[in-house]
């Protein structure tokens, strides 16, 4: 799953239809649009209202596999051209002065700068950012769910110095993001391959649910349990753990015991070739 | 080679960040104010930065060297270590950075002079005794040579200061900053190694052990001292046959009366680095092997332990004399 954090329903439009995200729900204090993987919300204007609606959504989305997190919005630059789109490599809140690296470790060619989030409209543009009004908000609390390299800003520029703001115009927010829709779901597919690598997602998780349901494990022998089920994983991944002889166990206790045993048996091969041990099935 | 270099704002101006920076135009530079806000975030994934490494320039503040733990040496009475780098080049699934750092961009202390003002010091302050300095525990020394500099740098130095010693520590084969000059009577440029099988496995992106002892050849050819570093001693069934292998591989093509040191170490890492890098590599059978936990300290299990230390050093004593054979503890 990817949570995207949106300021404007002109900005969450697009993104809403290109991505199918038919199922929506009003009833909270900020709209969900989400389908089976992709999950979005609209914080409003401003860094408060965007670490607001990420909380929001981390706490609706809790207990679920680990998500990355996508603040997309549009942005004014001094000389970039409009239309432009940029990952943020470095956030910094004008008004406490600290800053953010999200690390930039996708493969993906997309341009990035520093975005410099601000409090009021910035139509000087005197530092060399892009100038939003959300990443600040967003990046350090998506930060608290998720690893950082999970957690990014795609920025498209909305105003430069030749067209400076001059208030919200929603109808253009819907194009410039139209005109970016490749890009973002190139982000959004670097983000879920990253989502997929073991260590950001723990294998064993799938089964745990087989063993819960077919005993009861008190909370230490689920650790105990994930502990074996992930050394299993490593040692023999190509055997299936539902072979006849484990499913004889009477109790957890029996499980664990019948798991440790096996282990044991395993002969250590690095490398991660398949290695002979028991037989499944 | 980096898409994105952090450079630390203090140190923009320094010579040596300029050159760094002028050998990649193509990447990004990120202004920072301090390397720690880059690298030392908690929630960072050392696993999927692995893929694309930053590289951070930086300046080492306090704590330019330090005391090696007791115990370590190759036969010197004072040892210290410091490190003008933090990770490494390499990836190998054994090593103990992986545990230690959030982070697996490259932090480079630019400010070299500042080490070697550290290392007269420490010299002023052991005048009668031989003291050693390693470089090489949390990078490979000679890897990055190419973009640091560092040997280029810190060679004439110790050429100047013939009772200082220096430990560099490698797997990799980029000497010509040691090929072009002629060598130092107290320098010794260690290679480490693991037995085929299990290099193959575990040490991603390091040289093969071919061209790794092809180096080493023309080192000791050209007159350097060499050392050999079997740290960590990594368990397989048939380990007796791999390491057995592997040593006579390098002793049959080295010279080992010009051998300064060799020296072995079990696999052990702290307790805390042990539950990261178990996090991040929760696929790895390295270790999902016969671990146990002794005192803060993961390794293998004693008796395993025992049985693969003792064989090694037996099987080395065939090929070296006891004084230049040196064993690390087996606490981490």
């Amino acid at each position: 799953m990817i949570n995207i954090v949106v300021a404007f329903p002109a900005e969450a439009r697009p993104l809403a239809e290109y991505f199918r995200l038919r199922d929506k729900d009003t009833t909270g204090p900020f709209p969900v649009y989400r389908n089976a993987a992709l999950c979005l919300t609209i914080s409003g204007l401003g860094k408060v209202q965007s670490a607001a609606a990420t909380a929001w959504l981390q706490g609706i989305t809790r207990g679920q596999a680990p998500a990355g997190w996508l603040n997309i919005g549009i942005a004014g630059h001094a000389i970039h051209n409009i239309g432009d789109g940029f990952i943020a490599h470095r956030i910094t809140d004008q008004a406490s002065s600290r800053s953010w690296y999200p690390p930039q470790v996708h493969g993906l060619k997309l341009p990035t700068d520093n975005l410099l989030t601000v409090d009021l409209p910035e139509t000087g543009y005197q530092n060399d950012a892009l100038y939003d009004m959300e990443a600040a908000g967003f990046y350090p609390i998506a930060c608290r769910s998720a690893t950082a390299e999970l957690v990014q800003c795609f920025k498209i520029v909305s105003d430069n110095r030749l067209q400076p703001v001059t208030g919200v115009d929603t109808g253009r927010y819907s194009d410039l993001v139209i005109s970016r829709l490749g890009e973002i779901e190139s982000l959004l597919d670097e983000i879920e391959r990253m989502l997929q690598t073991p260590g950001v997602r723990y294998p064993g998780q799938e089964d745990l649910k087989l063993f819960t349901a077919n005993w009861h494990f008190s909370q230490t022998q689920q650790h105990q349990l994930m502990r074996l089920l992930r050394r299993w994983k490593a040692l023999a991944p190509d055997q299936s753990l539902r072979c006849r002889d484990l499913m004889k166990q009477n109790q957890a206790g029996d499980v664990l015991r019948w798991l440790e045993n096996h282990l044991h048996a395993l002969p250590v091969k690095l490398g991660q070739e398949p290695c002979p041990g028991i037989s499944s099935r | 080679m980096f898409s994105h270099i952090y450079i630390e704002e203090e140190i923009s101006t320094h010579p040596r960040a300029r050159d760094i920076c002028a050998r990649f135009p193509r990447a990004q530079l990120v202004p920072c104010e301090h390397y720690g806000a880059v690298f030392n975030p908690r929630s960072q994934n050392f696993r999927l930065q692995k893929h694309r490494p930053a590289l951070i320039l930086a300046k080492k503040h306090s704590k330019l060297l330090l005391e090696a733990p007791r115990g370590y040496g190759i036969g010197g009475e004072k040892n210290y270590y410091f490190s003008h780098l933090l990770n490494c080049l390499y990836d190998c699934r054994y090593c103990f950075l992986q545990g230690m750092y959030r982070s697996a961009h490259y932090v480079l202390f630019v400010n070299y002079e500042d080490f070697c003002m550290e290392i007269d010091a420490i010299q002023q302050a052991h005048q009668d005794n031989p003291t050693w300095f390693f470089s090489g525990y949390d990078c490979d020394s000679m890897a990055l040579e190419p973009v640091s500099g560092f040997a280029a740098h810190f060679l004439p130095y110790f050429s100047a200061r013939p009772d200082v010693f220096l430990e560099l520590r490698t797997k990799s084969t980029q000497i010509r900053a040691l090929l072009n000059r002629d060598p130092l009577a107290n320098t010794v440029v260690a290679f480490s190694f693991t037995p085929g099988e299990t290099h193959r496995a575990l040490e991603h992106k390091v040289p093969g052990i071919e061209r790794r002892l092809a180096a080493m050849a023309r080192l000791q050819q050209s007159g350097w001292k060499l050392g050999l570093r079997f740290d960590p001693l990594i368990y397989q069934q048939n380990f007796r046959q791999q390491y057995s292998g592997l040593f006579a591989q390098l002793f049959n093509r080295l010279d080992v009366e010009q051998l300064h040191s060799v020296s072995l170490g079990p696999f052990r890492l702290p307790r805390d680095y042990f539950r990261n890098i178990l996090q991040l590599y929760p696929d790895e059978p390295l270790y999902a092997g016969p671990l146990a936990e002794t005192n803060g300290t993961v390794s293998y299990r004693n008796d395993l332990e025992h049985e693969i230390t003792g064989f090694c050093t037996q099987e080395l004593l065939n090929y070296i004399p006891e004084s230049r054979l040196f064993s690390c503890p087996a606490t981490a």
